[in-house]
């Protein structure tokens, strides 16, 4: 009976600590995940080599930009730069073209 | 005491979750309109296509890169014809690295196709391969020099960045993606699945290529690559340009570690594979040469 007693408890206390360990995880990312927001941040994500190593810009204002992750992104003296607000001549470019990306595949006319 | 302390974690841990999904509402919309494209930062076709590009082609090193850059500058219509006179200029003035690395890759195939690779024929065709890579900067310095003259600083800064680009991509698969690493998107789960590896053989060739890379003597140094781009990279954007005065060559250096890095993929994975996935294996690797040979 003592040694039923004494495995139920156990038992309890694992799962327990399970339970409170799963929370903290919870705790920890769900803290990391809002700590964007509080400090009013806003991550930029640019393009990164492979999307430009095969995307044709759209020139504008002297830059070559690319369209990439649902905004313009253009790279000057200071480095990569993104317009807030869309401006007209992309805005109108993107909806009147598809984005230009070319194909290095074995099957591609483009392998070389 | 317990109960209370764990409905106090949960309650923090709903509040931290609630407040991330007003951050995401509140985070800037995409632009409005109807996009008719928005990558993202999934890796797509387009890229994993052009990693297994440059894991099987290193003739002309930075040379190559600026050729390729040209496939996507978008210049306008004008222009267009003369800047693809010009990149088939360059693709001339690389042909003999081409054809060295078209033999290479057929010696290998073969030797995949046979079990074994000829390591002395393999070794001699890397040597030819660095030589005529050596030559073609040289070669293609009066078509560089037009290729200046004819972009506008907009689209020198562009193909300056798409060389910084196409740089970036063949480093990360020629030398910062550990050898038997088994990433999504690296050269061994490209493998599995070009040839359907069993678990066992993934373990086998993942332990046999960490050691045949961790054996190489002669390593490949990043930084000459990287004077070869800054020199190039630097000079280009400038209002004047004299490919001449671009002094550092990393063509060579470029061509024979990518291409030796190419060749002990194949003679380590060779023995590993059954004769159907060889047979496949070595198709592939054809394809490669021969799609350049019809360039």
């Amino acid at each position: 009976m003592r040694i039923t007693e004494r495995l139920l408890r156990k038992s309890e206390d694992l799962m327990n600590r399970s339970l409170v360990t799963m929370l903290t995880g919870a705790v920890v990312v769900s803290c990391l995940a809002a700590a964007p927001a509080r400090a009013g941040l806003n991550v930029q994500i640019f393009p990164p080599a492979l999307f430009r190593a095969t995307t044709t810009p759209v020139y504008y204002q002297g830059h070559p930009s690319y369209w990439y992750g649902s905004r313009w992104h253009y790279r000057d003296g200071r480095g990569w730069q993104s317009y807030n607000e869309e401006p007209r001549y992309l805005r109108d470019y993107r909806t009147q073209h598809e984005t230009q990306r070319h194909y290095y595949g074995r099957d591609s006319e483009h392998h070389r | 005491m317990r109960l209370l302390s764990m409905t106090g974690l949960a309650l923090v841990a709903g509040f931290g979750l609630s407040a991330a999904g007003t951050h995401a509402a509140q985070a800037p919309s995409p632009a409005g309109g109807t996009s008719t494209s928005s990558a993202t930062p999934a890796e797509d076709q387009a890229a994993s296509e052009l990693k297994e590009h440059h894991r099987h082609h290193h003739d002309g090193g930075v040379t190559k890169f600026i050729a390729m850059s040209l496939d996507t500058l978008g210049t306008d219509d004008a222009k267009r014809p003369q800047i693809e006179q010009l990149q088939s200029d360059l693709h001339a003035q690389m042909a003999p690295g081409r054809e060295a690395e078209q033999s290479l890759q057929l010696e290998l195939a073969d030797g995949i196709t046979a079990g074994t690779v000829d390591t002395v024929k393999v070794d001699a065709a890397i040597a030819r391969l660095t030589t005529a890579a050596d030559t073609e900067q040289a070669a293609s310095l009066d078509t560089l020099n037009k290729l200046h003259a004819i972009l506008s600083p907009s689209e020198r800064a562009a193909l300056v960045d798409k060389v910084q680009a196409h740089w970036e991509v063949w480093r990360q698969v020629n030398h910062e993606e550990q050898p038997g690493g088994r990433e999504r998107g690296g050269r061994l789960a490209e493998l599995t699945e070009e040839v359907s590896l069993t678990p066992d053989q993934v373990t086998k060739i993942s332990a046999a290529l960490h050691t045949a890379m961790a054996g190489l003597s002669d390593k490949f140094d990043p930084k000459k690559g990287e004077a070869h781009v800054h020199a190039f990279s630097a000079a280009f954007a400038g209002r004047s340009f004299n490919a001449k005065a671009v002094t550092s060559n990393a063509n060579a250096h470029l061509a024979s570690r990518g291409a030796t890095r190419m060749a002990i993929f194949y003679e380590t994975v060779t023995p590993l594979l059954t004769p159907e996935q060889r047979t496949k294996l070595a198709a592939e690797l054809r394809e490669h040469a021969n799609h350049r040979a019809a360039a």
